[in-house]
């Protein structure tokens, strides 16, 4: 489709399973859309360059810098978010493994710590430290809560494993 | 940001025909990770962006030549290279240096023809890209063209694609028993854009290092060859040659001081990891190392 004088245009995808459609501005990026047009407040900018991962989501498959990516390219795409991970008051294994190990203290950069962690697990199930830092690296925790995050990606594992 | 218009054409010869020169308003998009940090704070503002996203697979593609050399196509991502055994297997140190470009989710996005025509000089790899020889495949209105990734760059931010023209992708000529190395230094956090960047390939003739390539990013304006690194080692021995190819970097590169370090500090950066990056392409494993 070209339409390169009209700013505006209607997208549709599946956002958490669902069908959903949403009138956006092409100059919006896709946590913008999730906040204004869904409500969902999981992906939020944070440093706006791709540096914190606090906008995470998961496109398609993959991880990526909400805040950096036109919410056009999420037409026809499926999109998760950090709400759609839980199956209605069941949380996911890696939500359940960061209230176990208390994996954060005011939380802001969490939704994108567990996302990351679902991609890296489910890119490789059994992760050793080093693997951890090194696929989370682009994730900052200002309240330091990096030990506890680790742990909570091994408890994630184990819970996966023994899903 | 400004509002602006999306085209998507379907093929590299229609979007060829919809991007105008820098000044049109009608600008490129891959993926956009590097676009959207411009776009932002208001310095480039287009009127219409022309998506790549859609033109023909084969420029998303990796190809693998008989004698071991490498197409990558423009629109493949740097994930998608970094994961590629055909890369790991005959270019290791591009891979090597993927592991630690940016991170996992902005890999996952940015593509490598982006990465080459953004021309920002703190890039990973068209410093790795100048040490292996690599050449840039560029189409325009007026057919094909091929140029080494060195001529690509021609001021900061700026490259030597005329108007019209995109990437279409990148060739990595065989690297045969050729020995390389990427090291880049960082002032803040592991993945942080580079105060440095080195590259480094050579062949050995017994210790005697032959057709050395030698660059450098991130500390000077461009990304470039280090002609006197090379001079300096050419013919010699690596034992023998390290602190005089690491003085004639030092004192070849024009660097300036910014937030990743002062010019005094990068020079002696620049004296150090040079001889540094000889000596792990020596210890590297035939091609590069990972």
């Amino acid at each position: 489709m070209t339409d390169t004088k009209n700013s505006r245009r209607t997208i549709r995808f599946t956002l958490n399973g669902r069908p959903v459609a949403a009138d956006i501005g092409l100059n919006q990026n896709i946590t913008e859309v999730l906040q204004d047009s869904f409500g969902l407040g999981g992906s939020r900018e944070s440093c706006g360059q791709g540096l914190c991962g606090c906008c995470t989501v998961i496109m398609d498959g993959k991880a990526v810098t909400g805040c950096l990516t036109l919410a056009a390219f999420a037409d026809g795409a499926s999109v998760t978010t950090v709400e759609g991970l839980a199956d209605g008051e069941t949380l996911s294994a890696e939500q359940e493994a960061f209230i176990e190990t208390g994996a954060f203290q005011c939380g802001f950069c969490t939704p994108g710590f567990i996302l990351m962690t679902k991609q890296l697990l489910d890119e490789n199930p059994d992760p050793d430290d080093e693997e951890i830092r090194h696929y989370l690296s682009g994730n900052l925790c200002r309240c330091g809560a990096y030990p506890e995050i680790v742990k909570a990606v091994r408890l994630a594992a184990g819970k996966r494993r023994n899903a | 940001m400004k509002p602006f218009g999306l085209a998507e054409p379907a093929s590299l010869k229609d979007a060829i025909a919809m991007i105008g020169d820098a000044d049109s308003g009608v600008r490129p998009i891959a993926g956009g990770s590097a676009l959207m940090l411009m776009m932002k704070p208001g310095i480039l503002q287009p009127e219409t962006l022309v998506s790549l996203r859609g033109i023909e697979p084969r420029y998303s593609s990796i190809e693998t030549a008989g004698d071991g050399g490498l197409f990558i196509g423009a629109m493949t991502t740097l994930r998608r290279m970094e994961l590629s055994a055909d890369v790991a297997r005959h270019a290791p140190v591009v891979t090597q240096a993927l592991r630690r470009l940016s991170n996992v989710r902005v890999r996952n996005i940015a593509t490598l023809g982006g990465h080459l025509a953004h021309g920002d000089p703190h890039l990973d790899l068209p410093p790795v890209l100048i040490a292996l020889r690599a050449k840039v495949h560029i189409a325009g209105r007026d057919g094909e063209r091929q140029i080494d990734v060195e001529d690509l760059f021609r001021s900061y931010l700026e490259t030597s694609l005329d108007s019209g023209e995109l990437i279409t992708g990148v060739t990595v000529p065989a690297q045969g028993n050729r020995k390389s190395a990427y090291i880049k230094h960082t002032t803040r956090s592991a993945d942080d854009w580079p105060a440095l960047g080195l590259a480094v390939s050579f062949s050995l003739d017994g210790d005697v290092l032959r057709d050395v390539r030698a660059a450098i990013g991130a500390a000077t304006d461009i990304p470039q060859r280090l002609k006197s690194v090379e001079t300096a080692l050419e013919g010699k021995r690596a034992a023998d040659a390290l602190q005089g190819a690491g003085d004639a970097a030092a004192a070849e590169a024009q660097v300036h001081s910014d937030a990743r370090g002062s010019a005094a500090y990068k020079r002696e950066l620049i004296r150090v990891f040079t001889g540094r990056v000889i000596r792990k392409a020596m210890e590297s494993a035939a091609g590069g190392t990972i």
